[in-house]
């Protein structure tokens, strides 16, 4: 169980510290980037490209992609999304934007 | 007062921007769901359950369409705060035990979805013979997990709302009209988040 992962584990950004303690808070149990999705190859049958989504919920089977960055930065995360989704359509997989991170900062109370 | 999209006199509180739902619209939407309640509950022990604060003003008036009304049990669990100080608790819980009977969860709001999952396996753990959720609105733009809805009073868009029990820093929850806020209403400047460079 998480319970207390938030505290412990190393985010690359603040904003996955955040959302793991809402989750935690809740008791949805989640894992931190638990998961490497290979999205393209090279001819020798390398991995050159993959994506990482930031967080697994197994009791929802359901990956969480939160992007807070740039928005040159986000047209790159939204193609690699895409590909993933076309790759593995069985696969769920929900992505938050900055704006959606501020909507929940605010209705968490955390901005005021 | 009309329903949608009007900007309110300058009589109104600084927060409302504008009326979503009216009183009106609100009371016939309640009424719809009651009777598709009544229909699907008829003769079932109901137990009818509104999660506080929020929920209140719904509940109260979702009953007293019920065609066998019951009088409803509230719950009210801790909310998010900082410090962040762990994991989230009931801090009033249901008067009744609800084992064996049909329950009724009654939200006012379902965005993220994380406290509604909460409730539900609360109230799963408690053995009901059912187990539906009501929710009067619902903003399924910020949802992070999927709880089944049964009833749905309004899907909304994702502006912030105030009213008929949803509060803005705890108040305007006695509106009797679901309204926007009035984004001046709130500090801009506290409304960054650090940016990767």
């Amino acid at each position: 169980m998480s319970k207390k992962l938030w505290a412990v584990s190393r985010f690359a950004h603040e904003s996955e510290q955040e959302l793991a303690r809402f989750f935690s808070f809740y008791s949805v149990e989640w894992r931190y980037e638990p998961v490497c999705f290979a999205l393209s190859w090279d001819e020798q049958g390398r991995v050159v490209k993959s994506i990482t989504p930031d967080f697994y919920l197994p009791q929802f089977e359901l990956f969480v992609e939160i992007t807070t960055m740039k928005q040159r930065l986000v047209t790159k995360k939204n193609q690699k999304i895409r590909r993933m989704r076309e790759l593995y359509p069985d696969i769920k997989i929900k992505v938050l934007y900055g704006r959606d991170y501020r909507k929940l900062l605010f209705k968490f109370g955390v901005l005021q | 007062m009309s329903s949608s999209g009007e900007i309110l006199p300058n009589d109104f509180p600084d927060a409302v921007n504008k009326v979503v739902f009216d009183e009106q619209i609100i009371s016939n939407r309640v009424g719809e769901l009651a009777d598709e309640i009544n229909q699907d509950y008829s003769g079932k022990d109901l137990a009818v359950v509104g999660v506080l604060q929020g929920a209140y003003a719904f509940t109260r008036d979702l009953v007293r369409e019920l065609a066998s009304p019951v009088p409803p049990d509230f719950m009210r669990i801790s909310r998010y705060q900082k410090p962040f100080t762990g994991e989230v608790e009931i801090v009033e819980d249901l008067q009744q035990d609800i084992t064996g009977k049909h329950v009724l969860l009654v939200e006012d709001i379902v965005d993220t979805g994380l406290s509604l999952n909460y409730l539900v396996q609360v109230l799963v753990d408690r053995n009901p013979a059912s187990l539906e959720v009501c929710a009067l609105l619902n903003r399924s733009e910020l949802r992070l997990v999927e709880v089944p809805i049964k009833y749905v009073g309004f899907q909304v868009s994702d502006e912030f709302l105030i009213g008929y029990g949803l509060d803005f820093r705890g108040g305007y929850r006695d509106l009797p009209f679901v309204a926007t806020l009035n984004p001046h209403s709130v500090d801009p400047t506290n409304l960054s988040i650090p940016t990767p460079q």
